[in-house]
């Protein structure tokens, strides 16, 4: 698969679609898309018997409306933005890494360990050190996949699937054992040492999540443009035949695109859980594997317009979330809306690239 | 009787460049028609608005005596037009007559199996295709892949097709069925379209011919009425003869390239040893392990045993990158895949092979302001016809597309050059070009492996000729006073 959003384009009769105009500005395409997924809830709404116009106000307001709504969609954001990045820094070489979730997970218990282990280190030296073992922990995981995607010629489609599951167990485990807390009623950690939460912005409710990310972005982009390596990994998903005729080693540019990819996702993790949770919980990860394929592909695999994209989906998904708690409207329909958007906003960048 | 297909006034541009400007072109049924002009002149441009895959700025079409307007490919062919692609669409591991019902037309009236593969049996009696129903694609050479569109085109009922450069990657006897397979087409009174660069398939197969330059129509004419120089002359404005190499004129140099008993898979025991200054031909019908020995001196096929040595390094077992800096050059057959990434830009291009050197670059950063300039220099020294270093490669044209190749490889001042197949798809013009820059290389002291399947090409720059069947070198000659019936024979595989 060299490019992922025309594998999408090939997945949805784009065609059929009204606004697939054939020379439209991308802007245009969006906006449409928008459009109809405006038009869509506003439907579903309808037949869920609820005022679709309270359900947007809901949305906005949800998203927009204070200081400390903005902050949780800027924390929701986060975590996509980092594995985004690096589903996208994967996708590029044409590799489909769809072990995010499980990257995460275990970049969580990583950051949390290791917070645990050294309770009276300094603030920042406890933040650094967490997060970096978070990464460590993301980056160990994927290159369990790479080992065995290179080693035994597994699709890396189902080694990366399958290696979720195992990281969910083995944090289970973790759980369970000695990472547990005695007493909880469910599978937590105890709560991190006060030097390790990560801080607040002023003025916001949003943890410094969202910095340490958007550098990420730029970092993949300078990685991508601007390096030798990134260089080999465009190349690669372009044209296999071509990558070694120019003299990229495929499983060089495997090791290092999922490296990348598990250190972000892990630091993602790590990220979740000393700027929300505060301890490690069972299942905190649930879902992001997918939504971090989701933001690669809307943000097209370019760092800089993954930032766009978790921006939207964690505004969007926070916005929901108050609409179902304001207007009742079921958590399976929020569901559908925000399904539906990505569809019609991915189908709308696909369109145009015909 | 009305003409089959009528273009009239057609015109496209592709922002400045006028890819069609103003062609009128009508085929007849049961006529042939051939399609010539330089690289870059509107020929592939012109089917693609007849075929419905790229829309006219301004023109009429009109085909079966009514008007056409194919928005889509899915227009044309259920008007009754074929087009059969070089890269063919076929699903390779299905065999052929899944293929065929895949993505029939009428998709409600599904076809059954055995009535479909009884329809292809008959076909391909008729028309001479020589394809068995349940033969899987992988197994098929690309000659029998080409014959399973041309037989899709068929069971269609495709009025007319058009063939965009369909020889250019077939062996000698491949090219020779497939015009007998057009001649059966045009006694069943089909149209047809050929595209082609090779004059002397064309002064073949063809009825009439159109030629075009720089997207005009530069001329028309019956074939019987023309002869080949002509016909070149039609279509550069001049006659290209061949470059003539002759032996002896300047001194030979140093050891550049020593090949040792190379064997890999497809490939037995290779052994030569070239100067610097030199060019060594090597002949042979395609597919005799031309393509294994090209990787094998590259560093991109493994090899099972013997040595390579480049200058004085051991390269046997060198990476393709050590391999550039022993300064070897390579010109890969398969320019689509190998040689470009037609999706990346004329810069990323030229950069190919080069992105951890300056001025592109060094070992872990790039460097694009050093690097775009030089990518706008060779541009210019290599006559690359391009609006600027960031337009897209797959959309220059075939003669453009190989200048790129040649740029990145020979400015490399490289001691060693292996080249394969560097003129396919090239018009004659471009091909003298490539001739040329080879000769001016073996002037500067490089040693040149230049491996082809056109023999004129071989006898026009070669030192010494060696012909390669079955995976093995059958023979070498100086090139001097050369036994055309002995080079046969050592192409069919019999040793004299
Ligand atoms: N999609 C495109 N975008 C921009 N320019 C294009 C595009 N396709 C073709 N061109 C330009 O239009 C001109 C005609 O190209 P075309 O492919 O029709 O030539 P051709 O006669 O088929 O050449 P060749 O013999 O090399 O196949 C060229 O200058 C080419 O660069
Ligand atoms: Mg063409």
């Amino acid at each position: 698969m060299s490019d992922p959003s025309r594998a999408v384009a090939a997945a949805f009769p784009a065609r059929l679609l009204a606004f697939s105009g054939r020379r439209q500005g991308l802007g245009v395409n969006i906006a449409l898309a928008l459009a109809l997924s405006i038009v869509c809830a506003a439907i579903l709404i309808a037949l869920a018997g609820r005022s679709p116009l309270a359900g947007f106000l809901a949305i906005l307001d949800g998203a927009f409306g204070s200081a400390h709504q903005i902050g949780a969609a800027l924390n929701r954001s986060t975590p996509y933005l980092l594995s985004g990045v690096g589903v996208a820094i994967c996708l590029r070489a044409g590799i489909i890494n769809l072990g995010a979730e499980g990257q995460i997970a275990l970049g969580g218990a990583g950051a949390a360990a290791a917070a645990l282990a050294i309770p009276n280190a300094p603030p920042v030296v406890a933040i650094v050190v967490a997060l970096a073992a978070g990464a460590l922990a993301g980056a160990a995981w994927s290159g369990v996949a790479a080992a065995i995607h290179l080693g035994r010629r597994v699709h890396e489609v189902l080694v990366t699937i399958l290696l979720n599951f195992i990281a969910l167990l083995l944090v289970q485990q973790l759980l369970a054992g000695w990472l547990g807390q005695v007493g909880a009623g469910f599978l937590q950690s105890p709560l991190m040492p006060r030097g390790a939460w990560l801080p607040k912005m002023p003025d916001f409710d949003a943890h410094i999540g969202i910095l340490i990310a958007v550098v990420a972005a730029l970092g993949a982009w300078f990685l991508i443009w601007r390096t030798p390596f990134g260089f080999g990994l465009r190349v690669a998903g372009a044209s296999r035949l071509a990558a070694a005729y120019a003299g990229f080693s495929r499983s060089q540019l495997t090791w290092g695109a999922m490296a990348l990819a598990g250190a972000l996702a892990g630091l993602a993790g790590g990220v979740e859980v000393l700027g929300i949770h505060r301890r490690l919980i069972e299942g905190f990860s649930l879902g992001f594997g997918f939504k971090a394929v989701t933001v690669a592909l809307l943000g097209a695999t370019e760092p800089l317009a993954i930032i766009p994209a978790a921006l939207f989906i964690g505004f969007l998904e926070t916005g929901s979330l108050a609409m179902q708690r304001q207007i009742g409207v079921p958590t399976a329909l929020v569901t559908v809306i925000e399904g539906l958007t990505m569809i019609f906003v991915l189908v709308a960048m696909a369109a145009r690239r015909k | 009787m009305p003409p089959l297909l009528e273009m009239l006034g057609i015109v496209r541009t592709f922002g400045a460049v006028r890819a069609n400007d103003n062609i009128n072109l009508t085929v007849q049924s049961g006529e042939i028609l051939g399609l010539l002009g330089e690289n870059g002149s509107g020929k592939s441009t012109l089917m693609k608005v007849l075929y419905g895959m790229l829309p006219p700025d301004s023109g009429d079409i009109r085909f079966r005596d009514a008007p056409l307007d194919a928005k889509s490919p899915f227009d044309a062919i259920k008007a009754g037009i074929a087009m059969i692609h070089q890269h063919f669409m076929l699903v390779e591991a299905m065999t052929v007559t899944e293929n065929i019902l895949l993505g029939w037309p009428g998709g409600g009236q599904v076809l059954k199996h055995k009535q479909m593969a009884e329809h292809i049996r008959q076909a391909s009696r008729r028309f001479g295709l020589d394809l068995d129903p349940d033969a899987r694609i992988s197994a098929l050479s690309l000659g029998r892949r080409q014959r399973v569109e041309i037989l899709k085109a068929i069971l269609r009922d495709a009025e007319l097709l058009i063939l965009d450069e369909p020889t250019s990657n077939l062996a000698p006897t491949e090219v020779r069925e497939l015009l007998d397979i057009m001649r059966r087409l045009r006694s069943e009174g089909k149209g047809i379209v050929f595209i082609s660069h090779k004059l002397p398939e064309v002064l073949d197969v063809c009825d009439r011919v159109v030629v075009l330059r720089a997207g005009k129509l530069a001329g028309e004419a019956a074939v019987a009425s023309i002869s080949r120089e002509q016909l070149a002359e039609m279509m550069v404005g001049r006659n290209v003869p061949m470059p003539r190499v002759t032996e002896g004129e300047h001194r030979r140099g140093a050891l550049r390239l020593s090949v040792r008993g190379l064997s890999a898979t497809g490939l037995s025991a290779i052994t030569f040893d070239l100067r610097g200054g030199e060019i060594l031909g090597i002949a042979g019908v395609d597919g005799n392990g031309q393509l294994e020995l090209a990787e094998a001196l590259a560093g991109l096929r493994p090899v099972t045993d013997g040595i390579v040595l480049i200058g004085d390094h051991d390269a046997t077992q060198a990476s393709v990158t050590a391999r550039v800096e022993m300064g070897l050059a390579y010109l890969p057959a398969d320019r689509s895949h190998t040689a470009l990434v037609k999706a990346m830009t004329v810069f990323d291009n030229l950069m190919l092979r080069d992105s951890r050197r300056p001025p592109y670059g060094t070992r872990a950063l790039l460097t694009p302001k050093t690097g775009v300039a030089r990518a706008r220099d060779l541009m210019a020294q290599y006559d690359i016809r391009a609006p600027g270093v960031d337009f897209v490669v797959g959309q220059l044209s075939g003669g453009n597309q190989q200048k790129v190749v040649i740029a990145r490889e020979l400015s490399r001042a490289p001691t060693a050059v292996v080249a394969h197949q560097a003129t396919w798809g090239l018009d004659p013009g471009a091909t003298r070009f490539v001739l040329d820059q080879m000769i001016a290389l073996r002037q500067q002291g490089a040693a040149i492996v230049y491996i082809s399947s056109e023999l004129e090409e071989i006898l026009s720059i070669s030192d010494r000729i060696a012909v390669m069947a079955g995976g093995a070198i059958a023979g070498v000659t100086p090139n001097r006073n050369v036994d055309l019936r002995q080079i046969g024979l050592w192409m069919s595989g019999r040793h004299a």
